[in-house]
């Protein structure tokens, strides 16, 4: 039996739609507040095993990143708890951190310091990040003129050499050229065997099905299927395919 | 990890933690501050002297205003040293109010003390801060009386400096807690800054509180926390005689605005996720 790595229980998320309306003064002293509640998340509960790679597939809006940022801590949940046991780290969005006036070589520190490295932590990973985001010389360019792959392939590198036990990844597989796309797997697999954690957010289900041993289907909040990543991916096939044909 | 329960016992500990952690956190805060301090400064021609500049060129207004259009006995270090002062304050209510809002990509993605935000940005403006003092120091050499702070001026910046960042903390705490769900205050405060600027004895003489009829504002006067701030700074910037119940007073106030403004923020800060 592996240890659990992240242990997600009765995890129930709501949000007011005055809150996500952005309340200005006007709204909050006139007392019009909705009150229905958006339940993001109805106690939801799931285990990921130390070096499992763990997939949440659904619709949008059922409430993956929102998962997702519980799980990272950053949103605190109505009720219930995710805890993660390892250092995190998280690919939620790309260049976190990241401000694009300063140069590439400033945005590591940065990056790497926001994401809880300290200072001479990210001095011993400095050359192994630039080297594989294989940006050579232009590490002292400001990244506001880096193309697109440029960036993503950046951000990526230095998210990756936090070497972290647990990784969050929200649907950024996508990033750079074919060469990349495949380096990139590969240092997750590399991960996994180091015993590594990964939870892993994505529409794209054949990458799901391929990368992830296990997955949950989120419908609304709850989870409508819990599994081998395959069975998961065709049940929630089956039922867009379903809706679809209704629709 | 977990966060559940709130006895009290709880509640020292998980201070006791925010500390520990703001502390371990030290080279981010510092990497953020002067990151942003350089992109804010790296897309303008005069890049970092707008620091220095903004409160300069006000200074320089008032002093033609006042110095020509309505002549009087007030000078342009006497001017200068108040507005600097209040500048590092009016930046960290504007700044406190953005830290959050700006850096909202930061805070859905990573899990830190929040009041890592309005600190990097204070830390921002204290740096613009000390860099004005360098100008008003090199100003001095030029205009008479030509003022040389001595040691004991120096130990006077000294104790007045951390007080005066404590007190910006407090305030910008606020800004920041009050912005996430009421961003209407990114207007306001700009209003509220060129009042409080009119309330201080910056562009006015304090010859002035005290009128040939008898009347007395002083009293008013000093209820403004920036009267004691401004008193102590120009006793050691420019030489002005200085009082000592002044530095106590605004200790006491700096120690109280601090404490509540960052308590009120670490409160929050568990919400402001769900108001991104």
């Amino acid at each position: 039996m592996s240890q659990p790595s992240i242990v997600v229980e009765d995890l129930y998320v709501r949000f007011r739609p005055y809150v996500e309306r952005k309340p200005t003064l006007r709204r909050t002293i006139g007392r019009r507040r909705s009150p229905e509640e958006v339940i993001a998340l109805n106690h939801v509960s799931f285990t990921v095993n130390r070096g499992e790679a763990f997939g949440v597939i659904g619709r949008n809006g059922a409430g993956k990143s929102t998962l997702l940022r519980c799980v990272a801590g950053t949103l605190r949940p109505n009720g219930g708890k995710a805890v993660v046991h390892g250092k995190t780290s998280t690919l939620l969005q790309l260049g976190v951190g990241f401000i694009p006036e300063l140069t590439g070589r400033r945005n590591v520190y940065l990056g790497g310091l926001a994401a809880g490295l300290r200072k001479h932590e990210v001095d011993e990973r400095f050359d192994e990040i630039v080297e594989y985001a294989e940006l050579e010389d232009a590490i002292d360019r400001p990244m506001k003129t880096y193309s697109a792959g440029m960036f993503s392939r950046l951000a990526f590198s230095v998210a990756l050499n936090l070497d972290p036990d647990v990784l969050l990844l929200d649907e950024i597989l996508a990033v750079g050229d074919a060469s990349f796309k495949e380096k990139s797997m590969q240092a997750m697999r590399d991960l996994l065997d180091k015993a590594g954690t990964i939870l892993f957010v994505s529409h794209s289900l054949a990458s799901v099905k391929e990368f992830c041993d296990r997955a949950i289907w989120l419908e609304r909040g709850e989870i409508a299927a819990h599994g081998p990543s395959a069975e998961v991916v065709k049940a929630y096939r089956k039922s867009v395919a379903k809706q679809n044909a209704k629709g | 990890m977990t966060q559940t329960t709130s006895a009290p016992t709880y509640y020292t500990r998980r201070l006791v933690y925010y500390v520990k952690e703001l502390w371990r956190r030290r080279e981010f805060i510092w990497f953020l501050a002067m990151g942003n301090f350089k992109a804010r400064n790296a897309s303008t021609a005069l890049g970092l002297f707008w620091w220095v500049l903004n409160p300069l060129l006000l200074s320089l207004v008032y002093w033609f205003v006042f110095g020509f259009i309505f002549p009087s006995e007030r000078d342009i270090i006497y001017l200068m040293s108040g507005m600097f002062a209040f500048h590092f304050t009016a930046q960290s209510l504007t700044g406190g109010a953005n830290a959050v809002l700006q850096n909202s990509k930061l805070l859905t993605n990573l899990k830190f003390p929040r009041l890592i935000l309005p600190l990097a940005n204070l830390i921002e403006a204290l740096v613009g801060f000390g860099v004005s003092l360098g100008v008003l120091l090199v100003v001095q050499l030029i205009v008479p009386p030509h003022f040389f702070p001595t040691s004991k001026h120096l130990l006077l910046i000294v104790a007045i400096v951390p007080l005066h960042f404590v007190f910006n903390l407090g305030l910008g705490s606020i800004t920041a807690r009050l912005a996430v769900p009421f961003r209407d205050i990114n207007n306001f405060i700009p209003y509220l800054n060129r009042v409080w600027l009119y309330m201080s004895p910056i562009i006015w003489p304090l010859s002035m509180l005290t009128t040939e009829r008898g009347e007395n504002f002083a009293p008013y006067a000093e209820a403004n926390p920036l009267f004691s701030l401004i008193s102590v700074y120009r006793a050691a910037l420019i030489g002005d005689p200085f009082d000592i119940a002044m530095l106590v007073r605004f200790a006491i106030l700096a120690g109280i605005v601090g404490i509540v403004g960052v308590g009120l923020f670490v409160r929050y800060e568990g919400k402001i996720a769900r108001h991104l």
